[in-house]
């Protein structure tokens, strides 16, 4: 039993189709109505069957009110972590703080060679994302004094003038699965991002990859909750309960309750390409498992 | 001196993408856009903490912004991947409609920039390199958007390497790539590979404009370009006073004084004004633009019509045997020809893949008339008439041919409520229509997929979901406007070319291009919709009871059966669709089920739906056929035990991959058989087979299922041979036909989809 106690999150996974054009940005608009608080668009630029996902989620921002924003994750691979700070910074400021970084270390790498990326190991890949981590951050901390300068082993930045300072303080997220990732959640990032259809085991996955990322949080001297537990799912709303997230609202929201007061996710990121299908999970789902954490957090004194 | 390169006048702002106040930027470009302005534009200086990122401020403002168009002024390429830059500008162009324009610059405002990127983790690169990886960069995003290419790029480089991206997403409109900066080395690359050249104005440097565009002109010729390819952009900074005190220092007629040389001597072709001032900018569209626009106007002959203008990479694409250049002015604009972006949208259609040399896309009766002007000196190529594009039997593209698309055409409009009368243009698809009239309460029956444009399905017949309760969709038509061979626009009813009319009811596609159809719509409820899956373990005996079913069925039913190959190891199972015009579940079950009962079920969906959801069946995307359609078709009376012994042989051939049957008969019958030009009144079924080798299906429908057929539908043949001709109209008909192709095509120009030989009895002999 783990709960890290974080307020709820719901939000969309969307695919950022190109065909048809609005798809992607119309039902962003819905899930900002029915009030959920996150959008995301997951992030492959060598795919032409996407948007691109950076020029989304400025274009989404731009039509919304209320959500948050993030890429579910950002490759960053093929984009510079110079300007991605710097384009992040931007978004969160034209958007009045309602950008967050879901970023990742990449993979499909023939993929990202075709593009003209450079191909990295896993284990390579890792230490670039910190790299770039601590560059974004860095550019980020405009108050502080000197420019930028990291020499790293796959980003050079020499002095690079900081700031813009974002409007808020943007999480940063990534997405992870293997230890040594895992690892780097827990020392640097603000919050995981798993997908819950990877876990062969299912939600008990959870149970041994957040005791990785509470270890290398302590290790660090970091207090693990602050870390948020980010989950990717995906659903069927059916008439009568068959399996988890495959039945009534009133079941997903028993479902994810357990989620979040077992397993310690608090935030709850839908696959989700219908409007009724968001519109459901926002009206029915969000407020329900709102309400059973809220009382079993308040029975046992949390 | 360089002259003026045919450039319509545009004028655009240069807005500092400032973060301190982040609205102040946005709010800038929406007021340019309500001033009327053509663009707006942000610097890109990667160096410039107190700056919003370009590419994330440009793709916000189209969210914010409906008409201008967008750019960065310029965006440093070497900091960002250029595959992802072209990825990232046709989304853009997507969103926005096909607003966004790429300025791209080596970052090479000197030492400094160049200093500025390696900070930023660029490759540190000297001038001569960065104009050479930003040649690279147009190479690469050029490659990247050229979607209707679907090899995928490989580019090796010396700074861009690319090894097998794919192409695309393809953009809204042809993205043109401007480069910005003064260098000699980089107006060279302009000359050879960019859309256009942004400058900046140094008042300080007056000729710094003319020397740019020689050396850009000339590096154009040596690449076989002409010059005038390349629109000249010019950033400008001025201020207003009431008196002059210099160059874009004083009054708005001063400043129309000092740009109109830099217009008609050096062909800028678009002013950007530099400003953070609302009032100036508001200044300058409302007494410079416009007074500098009228100037220019009378100092220079008209802008060259757009297919004129088209460069040398477009040229080298044409066909041969058409006169490009000639293209008529109303629809030079929307003309696409093979080189153009729009190309990859409209050179196929459902079925078939094409390669037409010219698609011409006429949004009036006018339009079309001159199009038809312009057809009518290529007859030596062929004409496809297109409206939905999704004519089975292929006619709407062609290989190095004219295609004339009226999709544009696409107005639906209610004439008179009482009446239930509607006016519809050729280019609606029949789900749209399904989706106006719903809301009255009527339905237009039409065919069975909601992608099928109006205009090819209304003027040949019409077999739809409704067919035996509702008819044909010809028979709910009441009059048309089409516009014929000779260029006339001409209007037919019963009362008015009631020959014409006759025709235009199953021979339209002979006798001119039908700008208008005006129906008069049925009323229609909710409906019945059922999807059965049946064994079809025994064809033969499926068939024969299907066709019994349907035709004991009450008129409210009409349905359709589709089959295929057999499949080893798989059941046969056939699909069986039907919709019942009754929104009385009880009646809807009792119609269904001697349907359903022709055998063993394994799946079965009956919902009460809408005509117009059913028919909304079909996506937006452009068609994308590659090859041909090979089909044969027919009607038959009954499907008779013969017929379907016929047919199972047929379906076991293996040589027929799709096998569908249509009912008809009901309400179609009810119609006199020489009231229109389609006279097949008696059939009560519609069959038609999909094979993929021409010459193996001809053989086996000729031999086994001709003989029981009787007539057929023109619109689901794929077969050249003269007979079909024969079969669509009999002998009486074609004959009326043939009189009155003599009358109003005598020259045949209408004949790529089934010609009818003019009747020349009545020719005179010169």
């Amino acid at each position: 039993m783990t709960d890290y106690g974080h307020d709820l999150l719901f939000g969309t996974f969307t695919t950022p189709t190109v065909q048809p054009v609005r798809q992607a940005v119309d039902l962003a608009v819905v899930a900002d109505r029915a009030g959920l608080d996150l959008v995301t668009f997951q992030d492959h630029p060598y795919q032409p069957r996407f948007h691109d996902t950076w020029t989304l989620l400025s274009y989404v921002a731009a039509r919304t009110e209320r959500v948050h924003l993030s890429a579910n994750v950002l490759n960053l691979p093929l984009r510079p972590p110079a300007v991605t700070a710097r384009s992040a910074a931007s978004l969160d400021l034209l958007s009045g703080g309602r950008f967050e970084l879901g970023i990742g270390a990449g993979a499909f790498w023939d993929a990202i060679e075709a593009m003209g990326g450079r191909r990295l190991s896993p284990g390579q890949a890792i230490t670039a994302l910190e790299e770039a981590i601590q560059i974004i951050r860095e550019v980020w901390a405009a108050d502080k004094p000197g420019g930028v300068r990291l020499d790293g082993e796959y980003y050079r930045v020499n002095g690079a003038k900081r700031g813009p300072a974002p409007a808020h303080d943007v999480n940063v997220w990534i997405g992870a699965y293997k230890p040594r990732m895992l690892r780097l959640v827990g020392r640097v990032a603000d919050g995981w991002l798993p997908s819950l259809p990877y876990f062969q085991g299912g939600p008990a996955d959870l149970v041994a990859m957040n005791e990785r990322i509470d270890e290398a949080a302590a290790a660090a001297g970091r207090e693990p909750t602050q870390i948020r537990r980010l989950l990717n799912i995906s659903g069927e709303f059916a008439s009568t309960g068959r399996s988890l997230l495959n039945g009534p609202p009133e079941q997903w929201a028993e479902d994810l309750a357990g989620l979040t007061l077992e397993y310690g996710v608090s935030a709850f990121i839908l696959m989700a390409d219908d409007p009724a299908t968001i519109e459901l999970f926002a009206a029915e789902v969000a407020p329900a498992t709102r309400q059973l954490v809220a009382e079993e957090r308040a029975r046992a004194g949390r | 001196m360089s002259g003026n390169y045919g450039h319509r006048l545009e004028f655009g702002t240069l807005v500092t993408p400032v973060n301190a106040s982040p609205d102040n930027p946005v709010a800038l470009a929406r007021r340019s856009e309500a001033l009327g302005y053509d663009l707006v534009t942000f610097a890109d200086d990667p160096d410039q903490p107190a700056h919003l990122d370009t590419w994330t401020l440009l793709a916000w403002v189209a969210g914010r912004t409906d008409r201008i168009h967008l750019a960065a002024n310029v965006l440093t390429v070497p900091l960002r991947s250029p595959a992802v830059i072209a990825r990232s500008a046709a989304s853009l162009d997507l969103l926005s409609g096909g607003r966004l324009e790429l300025a791209l610059g080596a970052g090479d405002r000197g030492p400094d920039g160049l200093a500025a990127v390696a900070a930023r983790g660029g490759a540190r690169l000297d001038p001569r390199a960065a104009v050479d990886a930003l040649g690279e960069s147009v190479d690469v995003v050029r490659a990247v958007l050229d979607a209707g290419d679907p090899d995928p790029v490989h580019y090796d480089g010396e700074h861009h390497r690319l090894d097998g991206a794919p192409r695309g997403p393809l953009p809204a409109h042809h993205i043109p790539i401007w480069l910005g900066g003064t260098d000699p080395r980089l107006l060279r690359l302009v000359g050879a590979k960019a859309d256009g050249w942004l400058g900046t104005l140094d008042p300080a440097e007056p000729d710094a404009v003319r020397t740019s565009n020689k050396i850009i002109d000339e590096a154009a010729r040596e690449a076989g370009r002409d010059p005038a390819e390349i629109r000249r952009l010019l950033n400008v900074t001025g201020r207003f006073a009431a008196t002059r005190q210099g160059f874009l220092h004083g009054p708005a007629t001063g400043w129309v004084d000092d740009l109109l040389p830099l217009v008609v001597e050096n062909g800028v072709g678009t002013i950007v004004l530099t400003t953070d001032d609302m009032a100036t900018m508001e200044r300058f569209a409302r007494e410079v633009a416009p007074a500098l626009r009228e100037a220019a106007d009378r100092a220079l002959p008209a802008p060259l019509p757009r297919t004129a203008q088209r460069g040398r990479a477009v040229r080298v694409k044409r066909r041969p045997g058409i006169a490009y250049d000639e293209v008529p002015a109303s629809l030079a604009d929307r003309a696409v020809e093979p080189g153009d972006i729009d190309y990859a949208k409209v050179r196929s259609n459902y079925l078939r893949g094409g390669a037409p040399g010219l698609v011409l896309r006429p949004r009036t009766p006018a339009e079309v008339a001159d199009a038809l002007t312009f057809a009518r000196a290529h007859r030596h190529l062929p004409l496809g008439i297109r409206s939905g594009g999704h004519g089975i039997s292929g006619r709407s593209t062609n290989d190095g041919g004219i295609v004339i698309d009226v999709g544009g055409i696409n107005g639906i409009e209610v004439l008179d409520e009482d009446a239930r009368l509607v006016r519809i243009g050729p280019g609606a698809r029949w789900m749209d229509v399904a989706a106006a009239l719903a809301p009255h309460g009527w339905a237009l029956t039409s065919g069975d997929y909601g992608g099928v444009g109006v205009g090819g399905l209304a003027t040949a017949g019409g077999v739809g979901w409704l067919a035996r309760k509702h008819g044909l969709t010809i028979d709910h038509l009441r009059a048309v406007e089409l516009v014929l061979a000779d260029g006339r626009v001409v209007r037919a009813s019963e009362t008015e070319n009631a020959d014409l009319f006759w025709a235009v009811r199953g021979a339209g596609a002979n006798f001119g291009v039908v700008t208008a159809f005006e129906f008069e719509a049925d009323e229609v409820g909710p409906v019945g919709w059922a999807q059965f899956a049946l064994d079809a373990g025994d064809p033969a005996g499926l068939l024969t009871r299907w066709g019994a079913a349907v035709e004991a069925a009450p008129r409210d039913l009409t349905s359709a059966i589709i089959m295929g190959p057999p499949r080893m190891g798989q059941p046969a199972v056939a699909q069986v669709m039907a919709m019942v015009d009754s929104d009385d579940p009880a009646t809807i079950v009792a119609q269904l089920q001697p349907v359903a009962d022709v055998a063993p079920g394994y799946d079965q969906q009956v919902v009460i739906t809408s005509y117009a959801s059913v028919m909304a069946n079909a996506s937006d995307a452009p068609h994308q056929a590659q090859g041909e359609p090979i089909s044969r078709t027919g009607l038959i009376e009954h499907l008779t035990p013969e017929f379907a012994a016929a047919a199972a042989r047929l379906l076991a051939s293996g040589v027929v991959y799709f096998f569908h049957i249509r009912s008809i008969g009901g309400a179609v019958t009810d119609v006199d058989p020489d009231a229109m030009a389609w006279s097949h009144r008696n059939a009560n079924f519609h069959v038609t087979a999909f094979g993929r080798h021409r010459a193996r299906l001809d053989a086996l429908w000729d031999g086994l299922l001709a003989e029981h057929l009787r007539g057929t539908y023109l619109s689901f043949e794929t077969d050249l041979r003269p007979e079909r001709l024969a079969e669509a109209f009999p002998p009486r008909t074609l004959a009326r036909l043939r009189t009155l192709k003599e009358r109003y095509d005598p020259d045949g120009l209408f004949r790529d989809n089934f010609a009818i030989t003019p009747d020349t009895a009545s020719r005179t002999t010169p």
